[in-house]
């Protein structure tokens, strides 16, 4: 019974809607559709004409994952030089050195490269590098010439990188240098062809070769700062005031440093010129001002003062105008960084529960949240893509506890972390290079405080430091 | 037909109904269960803590002590470092210095000739040891000429540093402890006694621990210390305060002892 | 028996004394189960994974190491059967790999998905060693298997092409010329889009799935845009991590700059096995 009503209510709006539809569609519409026709018809037809033209203008990249392992197998032969100078093998082993220290190379060791060295696309045999027992999918080389061995001469390298398992087109990157002939510019000319290399095959990230690490070196009674290459070459000190100077923290584009000095009584921070070699004025606040931090974009320096009381975060401009407070609790608060990525966010190091722990905030102090718990944990460092912070952390700290002082990473977004050092002296202030891939960082592993190198899972350890007391390293942004 | 019954009722009309022994059984298989299950889950809750022994107490030992000076001869003015040990001690204290570690030393700079007590209370007893300390008065220092320019010592160094001494803190800790309170009330009645004088709180920690943290934790400590001064009466533009951190360590060693030298306030006088 | 019957309904009444007792049992029970609860929770126990673990043992999760920090993952030794374990300078020959009977899957004993996949792939490899004319490298090997147990990179030239889609061929088709001439540029996206990949997103439940196909384009300036998903793998959650994993690029580095396009595209698939 309600079936057929269903079905002739069915019925009757069909038809209704049949009506309906007639009734709407009348003269007038049609002609509108028409016309709008009209004038889709056209653009439709032009764009199906483009897209297969355009389509077939983009070329198709398939590839998936689980290929193969990533590291590339390169191979760095010396480069062709007429005669062999000073200059050509500190530049071979600078270039080799480099590319082994990217810590994306798996770099073919020289005694299994063939005999014949190549100094130019014409003199490379592509199969003689692919194949046992070099089996390299890259071959770096190129030739080197002083114009006279000494100072009076100008340095060109040309290098190429060659995809030796592609012979139609082998050529990656083609590059010359020239300089001044000496040993720096050797060493210099073999960083930045480095970089190129890394750039190009790891990823478009930057290559660290000509970066620089700031770090303190005491000198009886006193401690100043101190600059170094990316591999501990070229040691020199930068400020002589004769007193204890500490954190050094060099700005994002290499202009100027700011560190904590005690040069004028208290601590306090200061600004140095590297581009002018001297001293720069910067305000000076009341009570302890110590650990500046800079913004990726360079435009305020956090720091810790206590200039009111107890010592909290501040902000203020490069310049140091303009000082705002952005934590209110009991307790140290000290060591401030900046997420690099997004410079919203800050982590630091709080003592408002007792012993140190690293909290985090929005940069204007809302939203804090702590991420470690139970023991001494100090010294965070900020990864450049924003999603890492190494620090410090002793987590079985108590008062007489014997130590192990380690560096740890921590993944901001889900705090998981991991220990990259195991118990082999104290291990504090972590630095991150401005690939993200390696960490430099103090330890008393060997008795004395030096400056170790490491890439960020913990592998290849390098001490870069040799003589004195060393501590406090800042990795440079670029 | 049964009409509604009290449940008070019920055995009667099991017991008209069938008989009285099944009703029994009946009650009773139906408690039995729950009460071996609740038996069950005590037996289970017995299980979880861990007994907690009381250790059998060590038999009652006469506490030891010993004190000794280094030197035990000085000039007036300078000072002398007092170490004492004790053992089985509960409680230790020094006449003049008041409640101390049990097994510590400390710079004294007495005025004149004393003789240090020092009383270990410990559950098997007390034990007292004692040392002479002798003071030669010195020659006539520039102390007694009044000269107050800044070129010379200010007339009241000699006093200061007799007087305004360290105090010292726990690890990690920036709170004002008991024998830390006495010291600084002496000191503030010092400066009370000194109006003119200016000081300067020193901060300082221990070699444990990291550069930034320990310059901050040690401007916490100065910072205490001046607060308690300032509550006792102590004007606070009289006492300035300033952080070393763990840069500026009074002794190098690697123990207990020396970290809690260094974990300390100290007292400057300002010209 | 009529007695009986109507003494049963009549004994509702009765049934009331023994509900109450049962049911305040059954509450007695109920409370001392909640206490029972309460009483452990509160017992000092410790706190697995995590920042907030309190006396450090068996903890720190390991992970993060690989994942997105840039480094290539550590060189992994394969069980290849192709291969022999001796390094260095000796010429080993691969292994032949015989055409095995098609479709001859057999009796699983312990069920694995991979089997008919790899006989699939062996028989593509084969077939194509047979086509491949102007080919110098070294005889072919499964695809995605390290050569000789050493951990070195996939050496197959840029010109192998799939068949039935289920081999993995990088590169391109041959009518395609960009994986020809820059294939050191698709090992860098390859390897970039694996190393910003954190399998640990996708749901633990999940052992295999089947492969996700991700297509974008990649600017000159290296940018990856207009990710899509171009086939699910049908658990979201991979998917989700797979588009992920793109976002978290911002460059793969410029084309190289004598490619004479404006971009490329990219299919890329991402094969999760736990």
């Amino acid at each position: 019974m309600s079936i057929n009503y269903v079905s002739s209510g069915r019925q009757s709006f069909d038809d209704l809607c049949r009506v309906q539809a007639s009734n709407t569609v009348t003269a007038p519409a049609m002609k509108k559709y028409f016309s709008a026709l009209f004038v889709l018809l056209p653009i439709a037809a032009a764009f199906f004409a483009l897209a297969p033209a355009s389509a077939a203008q983009t070329d198709w990249i398939r590839t998936g994952t689980g290929l193969g392992v990533e590291r590339v197998r390169i191979a760095v032969p010396d480069f062709k030089t007429p005669s062999t100078s000073n200059f050509s093998q500190v530049f071979d082993q600078t270039l080799f050195n480099d590319l082994k220290n990217a810590g994306i190379f798996d770099v073919v060791s020289k005694s299994l490269y063939p005999l014949a060295v190549p100094g130019s696309p014409a003199e490379i045999k592509l199969d003689a590098w692919n194949a046992e027992p070099v089996n390299a999918s890259m071959v770096a080389f190129g030739s080197l010439s002083s114009g006279g061995d000494n100072s009076s001469g100008t340095l060109t390298v040309q290098g190429w990188l060659f995809d030796a398992r592609n012979s139609q087109s082998p050529q990656v990157l083609g590059k010359q240098y020239s300089e001044p002939a000496s040993e720096e510019s050797a060493r210099l000319i073999a960083h930045r062809f480095a970089d190129e290399i890394i750039s190009r095959l790891g990823g478009g990230i930057a290559g660290i070769a000509e970066s620089k690490i700031y770090f303190v070196r005491a000198g009886g009674r006193n401690k100043e700062i101190w600059q170094m290459d990316y591999d501990g070459a070229n040691q020199k000190q930068i400020t002589r005031l004769g007193s204890i100077s500490l954190s050094p923290r060099v700005s994002p584009d290499g202009s100027r440093l700011a560190f904590t000095t005690f040069a004028r009584g208290g601590p306090d921070i200061a600004m140095y010129s590297l581009e002018l070699g001297r001293m720069l004025s910067f305000p000076r606040f009341g009570g302890a001002n110590l650990s500046a931090a800079w913004t990726r974009d360079g435009s305020k320096i956090a720091f810790s003062s206590s200039m009111r009381g107890d010592t909290e975060i501040y902000v203020v401009d490069s310049s140091g105008s303009n000082p705002r407070r952005l934590t209110t609790s009991r307790g140290p608060d000290v060591s401030p960084v900046w997420n690099p990525k997004t410079d919203a966010q800050i982590a630091w190091v709080s003592g408002r529960n007792g012993l140190p722990e690293i909290f985090l905030m929005d940069a204007d102090g809302a939203g804090v949240q702590r991420l470690t718990e139970a023991g001494y944990a100090v010294s965070p460092s900020w990864s450049p893509n924003g999603q890492f912070l190494a620090f410090s952390w002793n987590r079985k700290y108590g008062p007489g506890a014997p130590g192990g002082q380690d560096i740890y990473v921590m993944d901001v977004a889900t705090r998981r972390f991991i220990q990259l050092t195991h118990g082999s002296g104290t291990n504090d202030f972590p630095s991150w290079s401005p690939d993200g891939r390696h960490l430099v960082f103090q330890s008393t592993h060997g008795g004395v405080d030096h400056i170790w190198s490491m890439l960020a899972d913990g592998t290849q350890l390098h001490q870069l430091t040799m003589s004195g007391r060393n501590s406090q390293p800042n990795w440079s942004f670029k | 037909m049964q009409t509604s019954r009290p449940i008070s009722a019920l055995p009667n009309s099991c017991i008209a109904g069938d008989g009285s022994q099944p009703a029994a059984r009946f009650w009773r298989r139906k408690l039995i269960l729950p009460m071996i299950l609740l038996s069950l889950l005590a037996l289970a809750g017995c299980r979880k803590p861990a007994p907690r022994s009381t250790p059998t107490p060590p038999p009652e030992v006469m506490p030891t002590a010993s004190l000794s000076a280094n030197p035990a001869s000085i000039r007036s003015g300078e000072s002398t470092r007092l170490t004492w040990q004790t053992q089985h001690a509960t409680d230790v204290s020094i006449e003049g210095l008041g409640q101390v570690d049990s097994n510590s030393s400390r710079m004294v700079s007495p005025a004149e000739s004393t003789t240090y007590r020092l009383t270990a209370r410990g559950p098997g007893g007390e034990q007292e040891a004692t040392t002479r300390v002798t003071v030669t008065p010195a020659a006539p220092t520039q102390s007694t000429t009044g000269d107050t320019t800044n070129s010379g010592p200010h007339p009241d160094e000699a006093s200061f540093s007799r007087n305004v001494r360290d105090v010292f803190f726990d690890y990690d800790s920036y709170a004002i402890r008991s024998d830390a309170q006495e010291q600084l009330n002496a000191n503030a009645a010092w400066l009370a006694r000194h109006p003119g004088v200016k000081v300067q709180v020193e901060g300082h920690c221990d070699e444990r621990g990291s550069t930034e943290f320990n310059i901050a934790l040690g401007d916490s400590r100065a910072h205490a210390v001046k607060q308690f001064l300032v509550q006792a009466g102590v004007g606070a533009e009289r006492v300035s305060t300033l952080s070393y951190g763990k840069e500026r360590p009074s002794c190098t060693e690697s123990n207990e002892e020396c970290w809690q030298q260094n974990r300390r306030g100290h007292f400057v006088l300002q010209r | 028996m009529r007695n009986r019957r109507q003494s049963i309904f009549d004994e509702r009444e009765s049934w009331q004394g023994p509900v109450a007792v049962s049911t305040t049992l059954h509450a007695a029970f109920f409370v001392l189960i909640l206490m029972y609860g309460a009483y452990l929770s509160h017992l000092p126990h410790e706190s697995w994974g995590s920042a907030t673990a309190s006396s450090g043992d068996a903890l720190s999760v390991s992970l993060v190491s690989q994942a997105a920090i840039p480094l290539p993952r550590p060189a992994v030794q394969t069980e290849n059967i192709v291969a022999n374990d001796s390094p260095g300078l000796t010429q080993s020959k691969p292994k032949e790999i015989p055409v095995p009977e098609p479709l001859a899957i057999p009796i699983p004993a312990r069920e694995h998905t991979r089997k008919p996949e790899k006989i699939r792939e062996k028989i593509a490899v084969a077939a194509a060693s047979t086509i491949r004319d102007t080919y110098r490298a070294p005889p072919p090997r499964e695809s995605n298997v390290v050569p000789f147990g050493r951990g070195g990179p996939v050496d197959i030239p840029y010109k192998v092409f799939s068949l039935g889609g289920s081999a993995a061929g990088i590169g391109t088709p041959s009518d395609s010329g960009f994986g020809s001439r820059y294939g050191w540029y698709v090992d860098v996206v390859r390897r970039k889009v694996s190393e910003n990949w954190l399998k640990y997103e996708v749901d633990p439940a999940i052992q295999n799935a089947r492969r996700v196909f991700i297509t974008f384009d990649i600017q000159r300036n290296g940018q990856p845009e207009n990710v899509q998903i171009e086939q699910t793998s049908g658990v979201p959650s991979l998917d989700v991590s797979a588009v992920r994993a793109l976002q978290r690029i911002d460059t793969f580095g410029p084309l190289p700059p004598d490619y004479s396009g404006r971009q490329v595209s990219v299919e890329f698939w991402f094969e999760f096995k736990r």
